[in-house]
């Protein structure tokens, strides 16, 4: 053999996943909050918020995280039919991952020069990374609000802070180059922390998964290929065994 | 000053699908044989073990098993006139990384190119004449015939227990199969993966259409398999998390499951893992290389002498390490001189979805290459002089998964978030199921591949830079699938459809995912004015260098590439153990 | 009353006497049991083939560490023994072994300095290697293995363990007479039963072990006992000879299969088994492998495993229910489908020389559930053999599931499809967990 790795015949050496849920977390949303969630509904929303309370955000700052809260619950709202990215706990996720690899750009080529104006067409040219980004664009937004709206972000109407997304949607809201990208991330950041594994911190207790119905990390589907149709009845597994 | 390591036989750049067959076959051979891999080790426990394997963000979204733009990456430009940026983000394509390469995370489509593809000048010029080819198609033959490659295509088919029906044996059309495929000598290792219902459903409306389905040739196995290395897979379950991720249980065709356990046997196999290398030494007079210069773990230069050095690693890589290390005429496209680098060639796609309200198709329940094909538009089939393109595709519906961050399809108007986008999701997740059109890509005079002026990799050395754009002729080509495809989906009644093809004018998009069909850029040939590497993949400069991969197609198949990289493989290296190794030189 | 001073103060005596002679009496080497000239050459290769089929490699290589270079920690009952550095080196290997002291370490469980060998070392069975198998195998050691510098850890074991000289007496009582004496009526089913009962010491495992002395309950075929299963480690090693056995029930070839590559069409080696196949029993000669088989399968017993439960007449409906996939099924069934279905199948099956089945597994349905438990919590791997090189890994489960959810996928796959074995507890695998940890 040449690799200098000892297959063993028992697994000593795995190492452990890489990011471990937060246990303690998770066990106080399972105690106190996991039947209400899962049960949906205005109290439902109520214990998610609750739960959010409790999380200390690793990266952003108190006003960050009350502008991602806040547009996290527009961009998938709670109320209607399935649960929100507030009952997904979406934020922490988000957070989680500013203080990572996606965050920090660190899988990304980041060297110059930089032409943050050329066509999207030709992929992100921004010098800046995604938790750069998102800091500066959401200081430039509430900065906006507060002039056009007289309020930062977090605490307009829900009507004011869909024109807002809608306007930074658009690219009308005057963001520089360099932060073109900030609405593009945080949509796809949001609908990631709805449908990851919940070992990243969102799609708490697998509530995106099972508002559409896709089992999880089960991975063993034989049988049911020749189902021709017939809808697939059993819940969600998560990566750390948790069933739902 | 570079240390220098003890001299071997061969020196194998990269070890994944080619890099595995070339040192299995020298090894066979009685060669010492050490392959050099950039990135790190890997096998399928613990590196793909499940259940950590199936996280779709980690593996699917943030691509950790793929080559990270901040090690090496490309710059791109769609024009002479556009400045080549950095390629800062994956997107557009993925390459592979580590042990395996992309071998490990692909789909496993496996096809073998078309008798006529193989010499597609001479086909066109024969059949259509030669005023068809506009004057900026830069198309060629290969040099080598699908005849001469039948038993490498059957051979690595074997290698891998390719699952699928035979459609022409022996020149007898097959009920089941491919009608107009080549023909083949036996029958596919395996039978094919069951169709589901997306499968069916297509499949029943192509027939009525008069078309000719069969299921896509698969290396997710329909069986367990045992090959002529003793290796085993088991039968794919169908776990959904197959293309950008490794195989959880043994049953995708991969360097690590058809070829590495066996070659880890061989006491004249080594290899060395974190060893990335940067050049190509030539002797004095620069006829041969005299081995290679690598960077290893703890960052220092190392050379390594071998009498034959293999270039085995991903497309772009070949082509870098060879305007690196200055071995043959770099092209330049403003002359049209020179080869290295020319005919930079990519894969030409589009899609329509189609919804249906009352239809359970279980997305989760795929495999990378689970697909149902019609082959009636193929290179073969098209008259290019009536429909003013030279093109083909292969038109498909399949179900390769159904993780939820990256397939969620919608019907057109529903809203990219909020409450419309959560009702939308819930609505129509698993109700949806697509046809696409898998095309080819010919070659011109401004897609190639050069050394980019401004940026440089963590070595120094200039990054490599990449210029394509769609060109006009595979547009008029992609459109044309477009209205066979879109009558299909018609025919079947879907509650909605939305359809997403290159139109006129379209430019090349880098942030979507497209393929990771990267061809060209050391292409084969018979002429060494225009071409990098001979008929046996041998560089015409430099004897004991070869370059194995898709660097060698003269333009891009309809097909996915690496059922003819096996194959070229397979056919470089008989090549070389009973003709090259008895006696060094130019076998051209 | 006088008397009985008397009686009893003989009686210390006695045993004085015997304890002293354990103690001080230089212990008996036995003679060779052929006479070969002082300058026999073994044949080329001769001496690699004798310590491949006798395993050394499993016990005298270190995980990581040098080939022979000894410091494998071997758990017991009595402790942990160590291997010893078995190269050649002068000063922490045998380097300075004559011939004689090697025979005697093989033959009569002593060492050069006299000292008596546990039986860790399986001595017991090597008694009845050759001459010409020693005298190969003491060149190979000699001269073409690599001489390592390295000292083993020393073996210290709690008392009374550490007196040596109470496993003189034990061999007294537990050891078979030395050499092989030939008794199947075969040329060929001897050369197996010389493998089996000696070299390959596949007893050591195999064999039941008498309570009190741990020595096991017979040394060859002509013992009902011999190869009729253990415990080892918590590891149930299967009953060879019982009719309804695998090693029975099979055809000759894929007995042939599973010992030269690890794997049969329904099941593969796992624990020490695999090790066995991977250092040792891949490299047998086409021949000898031939000649193990035949005489594991003319020692049948017509008699059922002991202890085991029958399969069922009529399977369970489990692949039904699996393939409902049904929200309501117990947890047992829905740890399967999360955990094990994937490979493993739904009916059982898995897939044929890939896959183990499980619906009939000899270790699945094993009394002792130790084995099946360790294998869901830490994983197993078929070895890359020559002939099959494919090497063929189930990942670990013991991170995923907590005590009573491995207990319940234990249970559930003992008495599904056809299985019909007890049911496994918590305390059950807490047991095996605990040994795992330590074990590392």
């Amino acid at each position: 053999m040449n690799d200098d790795r000892q297959p063993p015949t028992t697994w000593h050496a795995l190492k452990p996943p890489e990011s471990r849920p937060n246990r303690r977390f998770m066990l106080k949303a399972a105690v106190g909050s996991g039947a209400v969630l899962l049960a949906g509904g205005p109290s439902a929303t109520q214990a998610a918020k609750a739960l959010l309370d409790e999380y200390k955000p690793v990266y952003f700052s108190g006003a960050e995280w009350a502008f991602v809260r806040a547009a996290c619950a527009r961009l998938i709202p709670s109320g209607g039919d399935g649960p929100g990215a507030i009952e997904a706990q979406v934020p922490v996720f988000i957070d989680r991952q500013m203080a990572g690899d996606f965050g920090k750009g660190s899988d990304w080529f980041m060297g110059g020069p930089h032409d943050p104006n050329a066509d999207p067409q030709r992929g992100f040219q921004s010098p800046l990374a995604p938790a750069q980004i998102y800091r500066e664009a959401i200081a430039a937004v509430d900065g906006w609000c507060t002039l056009n709206k007289g309020k930062p972000f977090a605490v307009l109407d829900e009507a004011a802070q869909d024109e807002v997304l809608k306007t930074l949607q658009a690219g009308q809201l005057g963001l520089r180059a360099e932060l073109r990208d900030f609405f593009t991330f945080l949509l796809q950041n949001t609908k990631e922390g709805f449908l990851a594994d919940p070992m990243y911190g969102g799609n708490h207790q697998m509530v995106g998964w099972k508002h559409i119905g896709f089992p999880g990390a089960r991975g063993a589907y034989l049988e049911w290929a020749n189902d021709q149709g017939k809808p697939y009845p059993l819940g969600p597994v998560a990566i750390s065994g948790e069933r739902g | 000053m570079a240390r220098q390591e003890k001299k071997t036989d061969a020196v194998i750049v990269g070890l994944g699908w080619t890099g595995s067959i070339l040192a299995m076959e020298l090894a066979e051979a009685g060669l010492q044989v050490l392959a050099l891999e950039r990135g790190e080790d890997r096998d399928t426990v613990p590196d793909f073990a499940y259940p950590r394997m199936i996280d779709e963000l980690k593996y699917g979204i943030r691509l950790k098993l793929m080559n990270r733009p901040a090690d090496s990456t490309l710059t791109i430009r769609r024009s002479l006139q556009e400045t080549a940026l950095p390629y800062r983000v994956l997107g557009s394509f993925l390459p592979g990384n580590g042990v395996g390469g992309a071998g490990v995370h692909w789909n496993g489509h496996t096809w073998r190119a078309l008798p006529e593809e193989l010499r597609l000048r001479s086909y066109v010029t024969e059949k259509f004449g030669a005023k068809v080819i506009g004057p900026d198609l830069t198309i060629a033959d290969w040099g080598v015939t699908y005849d001469e490659l039948e038993p490498y295509f059957d051979r690595f088919e074997y290698v891998c227990g390719i699952s699928g029906q035979a459609g022409n044996l022996g020149g007898q059309t097959q009920a089941g199969g491919n009608p107009f495929e080549g023909p083949r000598k036996r029958a596919y290792p395996l039978p094919p993966l069951p169709t589901l219902l997306n499968g069916k459903m297509f499949g029943d409306a192509a027939k009525a259409m008069g078309y000719h389905p069969f299921p896509l040739p698969s290396a997710n196995l329909s069986d367990t398999w045992t090959n002529e290395y003793g290796m085993q897979l088991g039968p794919c379950n169908f776990c959904g998390f197959c293309e950008r991720f490794g195989c959880i249980n043994y049953s995708k065709s991969a360097p690590q499951t058809c070829i590495l356990g066996a070659l880890k046997h061989k006491p004249n196999f080594s290899y060395r893992t974190r060893a990335e290398v940067i050049r190509v030494e030539l002797s004095a007079d620069r006829k041969t290389a005299t081995g290679v210069t690598y960077v290893d773990d703890q960052g220092e230069e190392v050379f390594q002498p071998a009498d034959l050095v293999i270039l085995a690693a991903y497309q772009f890589y070949n082509v870098h390490l060879l305007l690196l290390s200055g071995i043959g005429k770099p092209y330049v496209a403003e002359t049209g001189e020179g080869v290295v680098g020319k005919n930079y060639a990519y894969q030409m796609s589009g899609g329509t979805s189609l919804f249906f309200k009352n239809v359970n198709f279980n997305p989760f329940v795929g495999a990378g290459s689970s697909a149902m094909v019609i082959d009636d538009f193929s290179m073969n089939q098209v008259d290019f002089g009536r429909e003013g393109f030279i093109g083909g595709s292969y038109i498909s519906s399949g179900q390769f998964n159904g993780r939820p961050i990256a397939s969620m399809p919608l019907p057109p108007g529903t809203p990219a978030w909020g409450a419309g986008w959560k009702q939308g999701i819930k609505d129509w997740y698993g109700h949806s199921m697509s046809i696409g059109s898998h095309g080819s890509n010919m070659s011109c005079r401004d897609c190639y591949l050069d050394l980019d002026p401004t940026y440089r990799n963590k070595y120094g050395q200039p990054k490599l830079r990449m210029t394509f754009d769609w060109k006009p002729n595979d547009i008029r080509m992609t459109q044309f699938m477009r209205s066979k495809i879109e009558a299909i989906a018609r025919s079947m009644n879907p509650t909605h459809w939305a359809s997403g093809y290159k139109g006129e004018g379209a430019h090349y998009d880098v942030r979507p995912y497209q393929t990771t069909h990267n061809v060209g850029g050391a292409i084969m040939g018979t002429d060494p004015t225009q071409s990098a590497v001979n008929r046996y993949l041998q560089s015409w400069d430099v004897h004991n260098v070869f370059v194995m991969g898709s660097s060698a197609f003269p333009q891009n198949l309809q097909y996915n590439p690496t059922g003819t990289v096996g194959a070229l493989a397979y056919w470089s290296a008989r090549a070389i153990r009973q003709d090259y190794l008895k006696n060094p030189r130019p076998l051209a | 009353m006088k008397a009985l001073l008397r009686i009893v103060g003989v009686l210390i005596l006695i045993g004085i006497v015997v304890v002293l002679g354990l103690m001080f009496v230089p212990p008996q080497r036995t003679a060779p049991a052929a006479a070969l000239p002082a300058d026999y050459q073994p044949p080329p290769g001769a001496g690699r083939a004798v310590a491949v089929a006798g395993d050394c490699m499993a016990c005298h290589t270190a995980p990581k560490g040098q080939p022979y270079a000894g410091g494998l920690a071997v758990p017991s009952p009595f402790g942990v023994i160590y291997s010893t550095n078995i190269t050649p080196d002068k000063e922490t290997g045998i380097g300075n072994y004559t011939l004689d002291e090697f025979r005697a370490v093989l033959i009569d469980g002593v060492r050069k300095d006299g000292a008596h060998l546990y039986p860790a070392m399986p001595y017991p069975s090597y008694r009845k290697m050759s001459e010409p198998d020693v005298r190969a195998l003491y060149a190979y050691l000699m001269n073409d293995v690599k001489p390592v510098h390295a000292a083993a850890p020393v073996t210290a074991l709690e008392f009374p363990f550490n007196q040596r000289w109470g496993i003189r007496a034990w061999d007294w009582v537990a050891l078979p007479k030395a050499g092989f004496e030939p008794h199947m009526g075969d040329a060929r089913l001897d050369r197996g039963a010389y493998l089996v009962e000696g070299l390959a010491h596949c007893g050591s495992c195999h064999t039941p072990r008498n309570r009190l002395t741990f020595a096991e309950k017979g040394y060859d075929a002509r013992s009902g006992d011999f190869l009729t299963g253990a415990v080892l480690n918590g590891w149930p090693a299967p009953d060879l000879r019982a009719k309804d056995s695998d090693a029975q029930r099979w055809s000759a070839a894929q007995l042939a299969a599973l010992l030269a590559t690890g794997r049969s069409d329904t099941t593969g080696v796992a624990g020490e088994m695999a090790t066995a196949v991977e250092h040792s029993l891949q490299y047998l000669p086409k021949d000898d492998l031939d000649a193990v088989v035949g005489y594991l399968q003319a020692i049948r017993q017509d008699r059922a495993v002991a202890g085991q439960t029958a399969p069922r007449a009529n399977a369970v409906a489990t692949t039904a229910t699996l393939n409902g996939a049904s929200p309501q099924i117990d947890l047992g069934a829905r740890l399967y489908l999360d955990n094990c279905s994937a490979c493993h199948f739904t009916n059982g099956k898995g897939a044929k020389a890939v896959f183990p089945q499980l619906d009939g597994n000899a270790l699945v349905t094993a009394q002792d559930a130790g084995g099946l438990i360790a294998v869901i919590l830490n994983g197993a791997a078929i070895p890359s053999t020559q002939l099959r090189p494919a090497r063929l890994a189930m990942p670990d489960f013991g991170w995923r599931l907590k005590d009573d959810e491995v207990a319940a996928l234990a249970t559930f796959v003992r008495q599904s499809w056809s299985n019909d074995a007890p049911a496994v507890t918590g305390t059950d695998v807490a047991k095996v967990r605990a040994a795992s940890a330590s074990a590392r």
